[in-house]
């Protein structure tokens, strides 16, 4: 993949949230698009035409982050049947996408939810929260209590990431810690650095950790060596989200000054950055299968970005 | 009956007495529970519930039946489960008039019912398992496809029909056809006849045969049987016996097509060996045969009923056609020719007839000597790679190139060159395929650096191959052999400099060189460190000019004095935050340059206190001077990325969520493992302990808590911090003081105070908005408390006289009966009890001044409250001990201990509505308490160490969030004030419990 097919025409702007966006993400198959800010709403968007399409309102406090149940192999429809988003009020919020109405609530975090992400099979929603533990929820039972509560962090938990048998979350404590459910093995990589997101590679090899001292950070997963840094944007006191490409290829990042990065991979040479927000980018997300990208920034503004 | 009763005459029936009915019942009841169940099945009477016997009429049939008249049974109708009749199909079963009899009537027809008996079945089951059994004896005897027996349910021989009972009882045989029945009948017949004569006449005749002359037995058989069948088709049915392919032939190959006589001897070697008994029956069969057929000896004659036929002259002509015979049986091999023959050649002795064995074989085993190993051999294996380097060290050497101009690359080349040479070409080629994408690594595949590489390269080589050549001992390890500016410095004394990643903390400067060191063995990342360290170090913050100049002010501040005030290098404008973390740089730096300039100088406590501070990464600045033994595991703790490996324990429900298996199936829980290294510090000495938890997280808080989605908060933290500070530690912090002061957790440590106002500054602000309401909680709380210790609170305290308000000194108030509240301190009441008792072991005097001198501290910075809840404990503790020891003391101190007494029943019932909140932590308390009971006075002090040291661990975790929490703050707080009263009012409780057994 060549620079030039790097998404960086702005094709639509999605307004409609007040205050600032924390986070805008994809949703498996890149169709659609969900939004949450500080306005305590979640806004449900099909980024491709530029259409606000549904707001979830319930959240007390300000929305953190929000994930789509994704794509299921195992079942042959598409399930974006149900959404599920955390934020400042502890809560996770477990919702019916179709109908708008929240199915659970999930209580239990001692402070604010950073993340949240489903599981492969939606069964189980892996919450990250201040409160420096990660707690898994079951989506199947009608038990509201956390069915595992992994506390060995020693600051907040910012970022997790599912794979099938694995939780991977990034702390504030510097670390990225590997939880391997099969083998039950916890695998701490210490970064040194206080870890604000974390994004897998989709060929699940790598883990991308952004930190705080505007370093993102590849990590090789089996080994849990730093295969290379990549800097030049500024990423010091907000949590800003970092990807990587469809094709793994580059990597893009948010910059507290409003600027997009993009990396190349390999030799971790800035290949483009341009402004795109007024504001801090909170948070990129990438198509799985195109070259697009849609970013949130405090601004308040979700724009979405192409060839 | 009452006899005038007669007179009356009756309508209806008269309605039952109670007792009789109930009698009744009573009777039914005992039968049916009692005798009735010995009693056999078809005796027993089926009543109702009240024990009546039931008939019902003609055609419902007699007495009634069931359960109760009904058709039920007494579980009633219950529904039969529902079955599948898709895997379950109903059954159809062969009834049978059996099934439909009763045992009795089944005896009766026992004895009517007829059998055949096994010699009289003619047909049906009996005749089959005759036929059963002479197959399974005929199947011993000859070999099956299915080696073993096999089962009957397989091979089911079919009887004989009729048409083949009436053919062999008129005389037919098996395996002979029935076309020339008249010619084989008679024969047959003469045969049996002659056989019979034979068996009549003589047995030493018959011996004789079966001795002597089997072959010429077999012989006259033989020629018998041809001349009989012109036709040779005697064999009408073909008895196909199949052979088990036993052999390693290929199908249908026959390897003695050409000369049978091998096949005969390998069959009878098989049959020798394998199965005697089989062999026996074939030898007998073929006696019996011969026997049959050769028993025609001239001179018996024909019996005088039999005809004259043409097979008679057959019989006397046996002998004449001998050899014609024989040779026909050559060519079409029969059963019985086999057979014979292989008689014969059994009796041969495994010799094949016209053959004998050799005296004397000219065979001879071929031996061949083993080769001849050359006398140069030397049996070790010689890798490639160090032939390779040998190699080329004969090559030309490369031109000499000037090293690039990055000293990074030029480090690394020349490490990767030294590896090189030392490991082999292998190394290059792995290293090259490992980091072909890595464009540091692009001198290998002849890139950037290539000719410097290869340069290098050759250096190194020619260096190894040297002192190879000079140290064969090999006494120095080769990376040492080199001769670099490092193992200069190393033989002239100098100390390496040691650059671990606190480069990395320090600043993102020298980060690359880091990455260097990662990537590379460490045998070159120490000359790496040591040249690329020195000139970094001096400025480490050259893209910082401001920085820069501040760090040298430190510089000059740290060596000018050996210590230094906490708020030395700080710029004003900066945040605590900010300043803490840029001492840490500063303190990084500085000692970088300092071990590297003179490296044997470096002090090993003050490089302790760095990478003890550096160690936990956020620490605040406050606290430089912190010691600890542990410091040695934190620096080994610097390399990054650092990967640990722990156990951990999904929890089934997990697993199964996941689609996976547990990994701990039925595995007894783990031990929980150290949470962090918070838990060990807590186990060191205590003064440590209190900034190693604190002050880490509460820096922590500022960094990265709140600045995360609060673009303006960040500026309003950063003003609010200056300005507020002053004001508010004066104001606003007040109501809270109070609480702590009287409340708090006595884990709170001195040493925390100052930089507690300072670091907790941005925390103020959120509290500023709570003040009114705790301000009124502690206005509340104060009313009633006076109320109930019967004193006069003025609602409206201001500040000084809440503060100074201690429980310590509201208790001294209350002694003296005094509304008067801030007038006598804290102190004076512990250590005038200790004026006034003379006698008073010297720990508790220990103690007590310990407490005075720090009380007298704390009335200096009133910024600490909770020492005083602390005292106010321990003065508690105090005197309870003092009323231990002397109780006769206790008279002048009657009226004071009364009253504390009072106030301590007061404290208590006030802090009973407050159980329910508290009681997990109560409960903890009362297990201490029952502890401290039992223990003696002396180890008092030790025991509030660990105490303090478990609730520390307790609590310090949830402090940390609590501390970095804003709105978590102050409900935390008010959990804290809550639990720390019930603790001192238990604390209290049991002091006045001791005190009273000692007045008794």
């Amino acid at each position: 993949m060549s620079v030039s097919d790097l998404p960086r025409k702005e094709v639509n702007v999605l307004k409609g949230h007040e205050g600032a966006v924390l986070a805008a993400r994809f949703n498996s198959d890149g169709n659609y698009c969900l939004s949450c800010g500080k306005d305590r709403n979640i806004c449900l968007w099909n980024p491709h035409r530029g259409i606000l399409i549904k707001t979830y309102k319930s959240h007390g406090r300000e929305v953190r982050d929000v994930h789509v149940t994704p794509y299921q192999w195992v079942i042959v429809f598409r399930d974006n049947s149900k959404l599920c988003s955390c934020g400042g009020d502890r809560q996770i919020f477990y919702w019916d996408v179709s109908t708008g109405r929240v199915i659970r609530k999930f209580r239990g975090h001692d402070g604010e939810v950073n993340a949240v992400k489903f599981n492969e099979y939606s069964s189980v929603i892996v919450s990250a929260g201040y409160d420096q533990s990660l707690r898994a929820w079951d989506c199947r039972s009608h038990s509201t209590e956390p069915i595992q509560i992994i506390d060995t962090f020693l600051d907040s938990v910012m970022s997790v990431c599912l794979t099938k048998s694995e939780i991977i979350a990034g702390s504030v404590d510097g670390t990225v810690r590997t939880f391997d459910i099969r083998i039950g093995r916890e695998l701490s990589d210490n970064l040194g650095q206080p870890v604000n997101c974390i994004a897998m590679s989709n060929d699940s090899n790598c883990i991308l950790a952004s930190c705080l001292d505007s370093t993102l950070r590849l990590l090789d997963r089996s080994s849990g060596e730093l295969l290379q840094e990549y800097k030049g944007h500024t990423c010091k006191s907000y949590k800003l989200d970092c990807c990587l490409t469809n094709t793994d290829a580059h990597v893009t990042g948010g910059s507290e000054d409003g600027f997009i990065y993009f990396w190349d991979l390999v030799d971790a040479s800035v290949v483009s950055s341009f402004q795109a927000h007024s504001s801090v980018v909170t948070s990129v997300s990438y198509h799985p299968k195109e070259n697009c990208m849609i970013t949130a920034s405090v601004d308040g503004t979700i724009r979405v970005w192409k060839t | 009956m009452n006899p005038d009763e007669e007179d009356y005459v009756f309508y209806g029936t008269p309605i039952e007495r109670e007792e009789e009915i109930t009698s009744r019942k009573k009777k039914a009841v005992a039968e049916s529970s009692g005798h009735l169940r010995s009693l056999p099945a078809w005796k027993q009477e089926v009543t109702d519930e009240e024990g009546r016997r039931r008939f019902h009429g003609a055609f419902t049939g007699g007495f009634s039946a069931g359960y109760y008249n009904t058709v039920g049974s007494k579980e009633g109708w219950t529904p039969q489960s529902f079955v599948s009749s898709r895997k379950n199909r109903a059954e159809v079963k062969q009834q049978s008039i059996l099934n439909f009899l009763d045992e009795d009537e089944k005896a009766d027809l026992e004895g009517q019912s007829l059998e055949t008996s096994l010699e009289f079945d003619t047909f049906g089951i009996t005749a089959t398992e005759l036929a059963r059994k002479q197959a399974e004896k005929e199947q011993q005897q000859r070999p099956s496809a299915i080696p073993g027996p096999v089962p009957d349910e397989i091979v089911l021989p079919a009887t004989e029909s009729v048409g083949v009972k009436l053919l062999l009882k008129m005389g037919w045989r098996h395996g002979h056809s029935i076309k020339d029945s008249r010619a084989n009948l008679l024969y047959d017949a003469r045969r049996e006849a002659r056989k019979a004569f034979l068996a009549f006449s003589s047995d030493d005749a018959k011996a004789q045969f079966a001795e002597s002359e089997p072959v010429q037995g077999d012989l006259g058989s033989f020629t018998e049987q041809p001349a009989n069948d012109v036709v040779q088709s005697y064999q009408s049915t073909p008895v196909y016996v199949l052979n088990p392919k036993q052999d390693l032939h290929g199908l249908g190959f026959d390897p003695y097509k050409h000369a049978p006589e091998f096949r005969e001897r390998k069959r009878s070697r098989m049959s020798g060996k394998k199965e005697p008994g089989n062999r026996k029956a074939y030898s007998l069969q073929d006696n019996l045969s011969g026997l049959k057929s050769g028993k025609v000896a001239p001179g018996f004659g024909i019996g005088a009923l039999e005809e004259l036929d043409d097979e008679d002259e057959d019989v006397y002509a046996s002998g004449l056609d001998f050899v014609d015979t024989y040779v026909q049986e050559v060519e079409e091999p029969s059963r019985l020719m086999t057979d014979s023959k292989q008689k014969l050649v059994a009796k041969e002795q495994g010799v094949l007839p016209g053959f004998r064995v050799a005296s004397s074989s000219d065979y001879q085993l071929q031996r061949f000597d083993a080769p001849v190993i050359p006398k140069d051999f030397v049996p070790h294996h010689k890798f490639p790679g160090p032939l390779d380097t040998s190699y080329k060290v004969a090559d030309l050497p490369p031109p000499e190139v000037p090293p690039p101009e990055d000293s990074n690359l030029k480090l690394l080349i020349e490490g990767v060159a030294t590896l090189v040479a030392r490991c082999g070409k292998l190394f290059e080629d792995l290293s090259r395929e490992k980091n072909q994408s890595n464009p540091l690594f692009s001198f290998l595949t002849g890139g950037n650096g290539h000719d410097y590489y290869t340069r290098k390269l050759w250096e190194e080589q020619q260096k190894r191959t040297c002192q190879q050549k000079q140290q064969v001992d090999g006494k120095f390890s080769s990376h040492m052999e080199r001769m670099t500016s490092e193992s200069r410095g190393r033989i002239l004394g100098e100390r390496p400099l040691d650059r671990s990643t606190k480069d990395s903390s320090s600043s993102g400067a020298s980060a690359e060189v880091i990455h260097l060191q990662i990537n590379l063995s460490d045998t070159f990342t120490k000359s790496a460190s040591f040249k690329s360290g020195l000139p970094e170090v001096v400025k480490p913050f050259q893209d910082d000019p401001a920085k820069q100049e501040r760090f040298e002010q430190f510089l000059k501040e740290k060596y000018r004095g050996g210590l230094r005030s906490t708020d030395s290098s700080g710029a004003s404008y900066m945040s605590e935050a900010a300043r803490a973390r840029e001492r840490l740089d500063f303190e990084a730096a500085a000692e970088a340059i300092e071990k590297g300039k003179q490296g044997k100088e470096l002090s090993v406590q003050q490089f302790m206190d760095f990478s003890a501070t550096g160690g936990m990464r956020f620490t605040s600045g406050g606290v430089e001077q912190v010691k600890d033994t542990e410091a040695e595991d934190l620096l080994m703790k610097k390399i990054f990325p650092k990967r640990e490996e722990y156990q951990w324990r999904p929890s089934p429900v997990l697993c199964k969520r996941f689609d996976l298996i547990d990994p701990y199936m039925g595995k007894p829980p783990p031990a929980p493992r150290m949470r962090s290294k918070m838990d060990t510090l807590i186990f060191t000495s205590d003064s440590v302990r209190a900034k190693k938890v604190e002050e880490p997280l509460t820096a922590n808080r500022d960094l990265f808590a709140t600045p995360q989605f609060d673009v303006q908060g960040i500026s309003e933290d950063l003003n609010n911090k200056e300005t507020e500070v002053d004001v508010e530690v004066q104001n606003v912090e007040r109501p809270v003081d109070l609480y702590k002061a009287i409340f708090s957790d006595d884990s709170d440590d001195e040493g925390e105070t100052t930089s507690l106002n300072k670091v907790e500054d941005p925390e103020k602000k959120t509290e500023a908005a709570t003040t009114t309401l705790s301000r009124l909680i502690a206005g509340d709380f104060l009313e009633s408390l006076g109320k109930e210790l019967g004193l006069e609170v003025p609602p409206d305290l201001p500040y000084s006289t809440n503060k100074a308000q201690t429980p310590a000194s509201r208790k001294e108030s209350a002694n003296t009966d005094a509304g008067d509240a801030n007038s006598i301190p804290v102190k004076n009441k512990p250590s005038s009890t200790v004026v006034r008792t003379p006698v008073n072991q010297e720990v508790h005097c220990d103690l007590e001044i310990a407490q005075y001198g720090r009380s007298e501290k704390n009335e200096l910075s009133y910024g600490n409250p909770d020492r005083r809840g602390r005292e106010h404990m321990e003065t508690g503790s105090s005197e309870k001990k003092f009323d231990e020891v002397d109780p006769e003391k206790m008279v002048p101190e009657d009226k004071r201990a009364k009253a504390l007494s009072s106030h301590h029943r007061n404290l208590n019932s006030s802090s009973s509505s407050e159980d329910g909140r508290t009681r997990k932590s109560s409960r903890r308390h009362r297990h201490r308490s029952s502890d401290s009971n039992s223990d003696s006075s002396n180890d008092r002090r030790d025991r509030y160490h660990s105490r303090s040291k478990g609730r520390r661990k307790e609590s310090s975790r949830e402090r940390s969030s609590s501390s970095r929490k804003h709105s978590k703050h102050h409900k935390r707080s008010r959990d804290s004030v809550a639990r720390s009263r019930h603790e001192s009012d238990q604390e209290h409780g049991e002091a006045k419990r001791g005190k009273r057994k000692n007045r008794d």
